[in-house]
């Protein structure tokens, strides 16, 4: 205290010496200020307090002992305030665990732990089974996860009266430990008035390792989440816009006659399977009719330049995308799209990932054996007229390519990995496959020339995604060495690197204009990135689990992600904020799709199942009225029920017809 | 305090061949073998969810292996799951089997079949959101919400259908063999009539029924000659349409067939004194009682019993049995189906029957005796078919032919009487009426069956027309009196009927056309008595 003091008195004579007057005044209001509340001396509650305190240290009981009283405590409160509380519980337990496993009382640790664990199971069981790990003090220096959460305070959101509350409690029943706890980790932010409804609490489920306010600085960040300018949809709606008053008419002559080809795609599509094919284009020009460029209905979105030099687009090319776009399915959660369904027979378990071209003609399938297959359905329709039986026994048709042993297949094989092939994704024009494998490589092959290009080597870890821009020529990757990488066709080295994720990142989305990329890690957050500059612009947390599948809105606003829990989150990515969940799924969601024009969400998981979901709503609803969290605004519109077959991947076609594909597995 | 005890890490010390394992060590160890345990499963788990599976394999934990840079744990490479097993004797503790294998039987062994080749195939999940009900698609149960909970709760696919194993008791079995064994060999015992009453009425019958149908399918198609088994199936097959707590219309398609073979075959029995007249009336009411009862259900039933018995009835390769079959299976189907089907074509039918009912044309006995049992048949048919029309119009015999109706009941008795007691004696002199006179009316006849199957707003012309009729056959049955006062009563009935009741010609024609068919006979179905009663 002297010592202090003494500190003080040469810090006033510098400051005087210098002649820095309010610097000076500052000090010494400060030194009466504290004098008050240092004076513990002559405070016998005070003293009593902190010889407590001190004594405490050592005890591991008074954590045990403390917590459950706390938590009684808290059971017993008023209901109002009950679940304000209940937020505090968790942290205190696993800081309490913490620290006592620091302390070196690791068999205390263990029993309190295990006491306790069931509260909390149910939020945050998978932190719990990483904690759970923990058994020694250099578990804790070692463990990510683990250090992450000492270093960083959690943010808690309470109202006034439960922060009054909570403290006489602390105060009254002197739980020291508890509040050394509190104190340290805890970081309430209280705000006067009622306190906050169960459902925004998503926020404390996430613990991660930055600190929050950091995330919530990043998530302030400014976003041009606009479309590109000049795209050709921009054309398109232009285009329409001069439509004459008679082509209009006509296209409302087309509207009526939906039914009718409603009626008779239905019909078709429960014939046979030999004019399978022909169908497929008989549906396409069915729904294809009863589209109609509706230019004026859609909500204009910001036009944003591109940040990145886009590839050119040949004039064919655009003329066959246009054509698309005009002949596109408005669909709605009254017209459902047509689901054509891609089935992986006999893959022993063997399949890793799967992708479909933009134009569904194509289907890819990576393989745990290292290999890529390839096969072509346009012309798996075509050989025999023929029935599935057909195709799949009639391997002597001479269209099938003659592989390397002499047998013949009805895929093109593409090898080159040298481990189990993680994901693929065609380019935009189907000319192109990228594939990604756990041999740290990805590679790219032609679809023209059926033969491997570019080997590209980069990433240290496995890499668990690629995918190609909307445009092509620049794609994405995302691995196990916690990076994401830009990479573009021509170069064999990344063009930027994306690091921040604390786990794995697992999947990889780009954002509809080319600006950004979203990706999806094993930390349980989404992060989107600037493409440019490389920096975090939004974290997205919410989830509970390892992010699977991301999807981007076709109008850029929004952004899909499913889990391994089966739960879905449709997040603004302006505001960074989750708009709300959407859950039905009860295993992992390996892929969403949004439709084209934006307004279905389609979702494919490991339970067997497709689902549509309406998004609509929440799209249309005005800017202003924006309200998180009312969870009828999403809904689902219809489940598809797969015959044991888990859905690993989902394409909405530029005409809106949705391709589907999954490996068939009989012992799920 | 681990999961790992300190024991195991002994254990293993000892296993690679260190003795001197200070017990602090494994104390120190066993934490850190568990945390380490948890860290290669959870990048296991990682590499899990990245092969799109939701089931851990060996294969992840040696990829999970890998990443750590550590070698893979060799022999447990197996795609799919391992089978752990129960060791005996202990709650917790499971174990890999791992069997030795002879390495000359593997040598020895022939070459496994190649796995088949990974294929794609194509299907529509859903065309505009439904989905099309394909075998591909997983079955589309009925949207209940107990089943779609379900379904969502286990998180597999419920509607993988295992075939369903149909398990008797024995009792039933023993029940079974019982009651087939009476039937086929003691079908005149009392015990029969137990079994019959016992099919009819029991309750717990229901599992056999497919057994009963097949067993009555097999045993009339291989029985056509065994006369009382064919009776004695029959019954059974009525006993189990009476029976009411079971659920037989799945099966009736099975058991049609056998009935209307007993109906309209050819030759039931061998013997001629096999009274097969009697099963065709059985299977007749048999098959009536069928349409009656499941015709709403089923609703081209009734037009192909129909079909297949008018096939057999206007077919004249057939024999006089299977005519006689057919005419009584449409007969006890009720009398519109009589009135539609036989009465058009009785003309005709009794132009080819005539003469194999005359002594002097048709030797054979036999041949005439059938004859004559069709015709009775067809007598009866028609007269039912009579009855059924003068009751719905009462008024049709109302107060005008009073009289002549008093006068007639008379005449109508005696030769009802007469019927019955001689039948052979009394049929040929009134067939022989019958026809002369058919041979006047033909084309009219057949004019009014065509009219039988229009619109009623014919009848004026057909009331024209009866009147012809009607004059026509007065000279012709001048010579008998029988004939000549029947005609004139006819022809009497008719005209009035054509002056007051128009709608109601057609059933005052009928009797009229029938009359002059059938004679005198066919008034013993006119429905006297009731309005006899009626009346007085």
């Amino acid at each position: 205290m002297e010592n202090m003091q003494a500190v003080n008195n040469f810090v006033a004579a510098y400051l005087k010496k210098k002649g820095f007057k309010e610097a000076e005044q500052l000090l010494e209001d400060l030194q009466n200020k504290e004098s008050a509340p240092i004076d513990f001396h002559n405070d016998p509650e005070l003293a009593k307090f902190i010889h407590r305190f001190s004594q405490s240290e050592d005890d591991v009981a008074r954590y045990q002992d403390g917590y459950s009283k706390l938590r009684s405590w808290t059971y017993s409160s008023l209901d109002l305030y009950k679940h304000e509380l209940l937020r505090v519980l968790y942290p205190v337990f696993i800081h309490s665990f913490m620290d006592m496993v620091a302390k070196g009382h690791l068999q205390e640790a263990r029993t309190f732990f295990n006491n306790f664990r069931e509260d909390h199971e149910l939020m945050h069981s998978r932190d719990l089974q990483k904690l759970e790990g923990v058994l020694s003090q250099s578990h804790l220096e070692e463990m990510e996860f683990a250090r992450s959460l000492r270093q960083s305070k959690v943010n808690i959101k309470i109202c006034q009266y439960s922060y009054d509350l909570l403290l006489q409690y602390l105060h009254k029943t002197q739980s020291t430990a508890m509040l050394g706890v509190i104190n340290e980790h805890i970081n309430f932010q209280v705000s006067s008035g009622q306190p906050s409804s169960i459902s925004d609490d998503a926020e404390v489920v996430t613990l991660i390792g930055s600190c929050q306010d950091t995330a919530n600085q990043i998530n302030q960040k400014e976003i041009h989440w606009g479309l590109l300018e000049d795209s050709l949809e921009e054309r398109l709606e232009k285009a329409g816009g001069l439509l004459s008053d008679s082509e209009k008419t006509e296209e409302e002559n087309k509207e009526g006659d939906a039914d009718d080809t409603k009626k008779r795609s239905v019909e078709s599509g429960k014939q046979g399977a030999s004019t399978k094919k022909l169908k497929k284009e008989k549906a396409l020009n069915a729904t294809a009719k009863s589209a109609r460029p509706e230019a004026s209905t859609t909500p204009a979105a910001p036009r944003v330049k591109a940040k990145l030099p886009l590839p050119l687009m040949s004039t064919e090319v655009e003329q066959s995308i246009l054509e698309d776009l005009r002949n596109r399915v408005q669909l709605s959660s009254v017209l459902l799209p047509s689901v054509s369904f891609y089935t992986f027979l006999n893959t022993h378990n063997g399949l890793n990932c799967s992708s479909i071209s933009h134009d569904g003609s194509l289907v890819a399938g990576g393989f745990s054996d290292s290999s890529l297959k390839v096969w072509d359905m346009a012309k798996l329709g075509q050989q025999g007229g023929s029935s599935i039986l057909q195709a799949e026994n009639d391997s002597t048709s001479s269209e099938h390519v003659v592989g390397p042993n002499g047998g013949k297949r009805s895929y093109t094989l593409f090898q080159g990995h040298s481990g189990p092939v993680h994901s693929a994704t065609f380019s935009p024009l189907g000319d192109f496959i990228l594939s990604s494998s756990a041999d740290t490589t990805i590679r790219l092959w032609s679809t023209k020339l059926n033969a491997n290009l570019v080997c590209y080597k980069g990433h240290n870890y496995p890499v668990w995604d690629v995918q190609f821009s909307p445009v092509g020529h620049y794609f994405a990757s995302a691995s196990h060495d916690r990076t994401a990488r830009i990479w573009s066709m021509d170069r064999i080295q990344p063009l930027r690197i994306m690091a921040g994720h604390l786990s794995d990142v697992d999947c990889v989305q780009w954002h509809a204009n080319c600006n950004y990329i979203a990706t999806g890690s094993s930390d349980k957050t989404v992060r989107l990135w600037d493409v440019q500059n490389g920096e975090c612009v939004r974290i997205f947390i919410g989830h509970r689990s390892m992010i699977l599948s991301l999807a981007m809105s076709p109008d850029g606003r929004y952004m899909a992600s499913g889990d391994e829990d089966g739960m879905i989150m449709m997040w603004d990515i302006s505001s960074g904020r989750c708009i709300t969940p959407l859950m039905g799924h009860t295993s992992c969601v390996w892929t969403v799709a949004f439709s084209c024009e934006g307004s279905l969400l389609a979702s494919g998981s490991a339970d067997c199942t497709v689902k549509l979901w309406d998004v609509t709503t929440s799209a249309k609803v005005p800017r202003n009225e924006e309200k998180s969290g009312n969870p009828n605004r999403l809904r689902l519109l219809k489940t598809l029920a797969t015959k044991s077959t888990p859905v690993y991947s989902l394409q909405f076609s530029r005409r809106n017809l949705l391709f589907a594909a999954g490996a068939l597995s009989k012992n799920l | 305090m681990s999961n790992v005890p300190k024991e195991a890490i002994e254990v293993i010390a000892q296993s690679i061949g260190i003795t001197n394992l200070s017990p602090d060590v494994a104390i120190a160890l066993a934490p850190d073998v568990e945390y380490r345990v948890r860290e290669i499963m959870q990048e296991a788990i990682k590499c899990m969810r990245h092969s799109r599976r939701t089931v851990l394999t060996a294969d992840d934990v040696d990829s999970a292996l890998n990443l750590r840079n550590m070698e893979p744990i060799y022999g447990f490479t197996s795609r799919d799951a391992l089978r752990f097993k129960r060791a005996a004797g202990h709650k917790d503790l499971f174990y890999i089997d791992d069997k030795d294998v002879e390495f000359k039987e593997v040598m020895e062994s022939p070459l496994s079949k190649a796995p088949i080749d990974t294929s794609v195939t194509s299907h529509w999940l859903a065309i505009e959101g439904i989905q099309p009900a394909i075998p591909e698609n997983a079955s589309v149960e009925a949207p209940s919400d107990g089943k779609k909970a379900e379904y969502k709760d286990d998180g597999t696919s419920v509607d993988v259908k295992l075939p369903v194993k149909h398990v008797l008791s024995r009792e039933l079995q023993l029940y079974f063999d019982k009651i087939a064994e009476i039937t086929m060999n003691r079908s005149f015992s009392v015990v029969f009539k137990q079994a019959l009453l016992s099919l009819a009425t029991d309750s717990g019958v229901h599992p056999l029924v497919p057994y009963f149908t097949y067993f009555i399918a097999d045993e009339v198609a291989r029985n056509l000659n065994n006369f009382p088994v064919l009776f004695a199936l029959m019954r059974v097959a009525r006993s189990l349409l009476q029976n009411e707590h079971i659920h037989i219309e799945p099966y009736l398609h099975q058991l049609m067939p056998s009935i209307i073979t007993c109906l309209v075959a050819k030759r039931l029995g061998n013997k001629f004194t096999d009274n097969h007249w009697e099963l065709r009336n059985f299977a007749a009411k048999l098959v009536a009682s069928i349409c009656k009862r499941f015709g709403h259900v089923y609703h081209n039933l009734q037009p192909r019993v129909t079909r297949t018995l008018l096939h057999a009835f206007l077919d004249p390769t057939k024999t006089f049995p299977q005519h006689y079959g057919a005419i009584q299976g449409l007969a006890a189907l009720g009398p519109s189906v009589v009135r539609l089907l036989i009465l058009p074509n009785l003309e005709a039918y009794l132009q080819l029957l005539e003469p194999e009912m005359a002594l002097e044309k048709q030797k054979n006995e036999i041949k005439r005796h059938e004859a004559r049992c069709v015709y009775g048949a067809l007598l009866r048919a028609a007269g039912l078919c009579m009855y059924d029309r003068l009751k719905m119009f009462p008024s049709l015999l109302a107060p005008p032919t009073r009289p002549i109706w008093k006068s007639n009941g008379k005449v109508a008795t005696t030769n009802k009487r007469k019927a019955s007691t001689d039948n052979l004696m009394q049929q040929p002199p009134a067939k022989k009426i019958a026809t002369e006179s058919a041979m006047g009316m033909m084309p009219i006849n057949s004019m009014q069956a065509d009219v039988q199957g229009a619109a009623s707003s014919f009848s004026n012309t057909v009331g024209g027309s009866n009147i012809g009729v009607s004059s026509m056959t007065r000279p012709l049955s001048n010579d008998n009196m029988l004939g000549r006062e029947v005609g004139g009563r006819v022809s009497k009935t008719s005209t009035v009927l054509a002056q007051a009741w128009k709608e109601d010609t057609d059933a005052g024609n009928l009797l009229a056309s029938l009359f002059e068919l059938f004679g005198e006979s066919m008034l013993s179905f006119t429905p006297n008595l009731s309005f006899h009663s009626s009346f007085d």
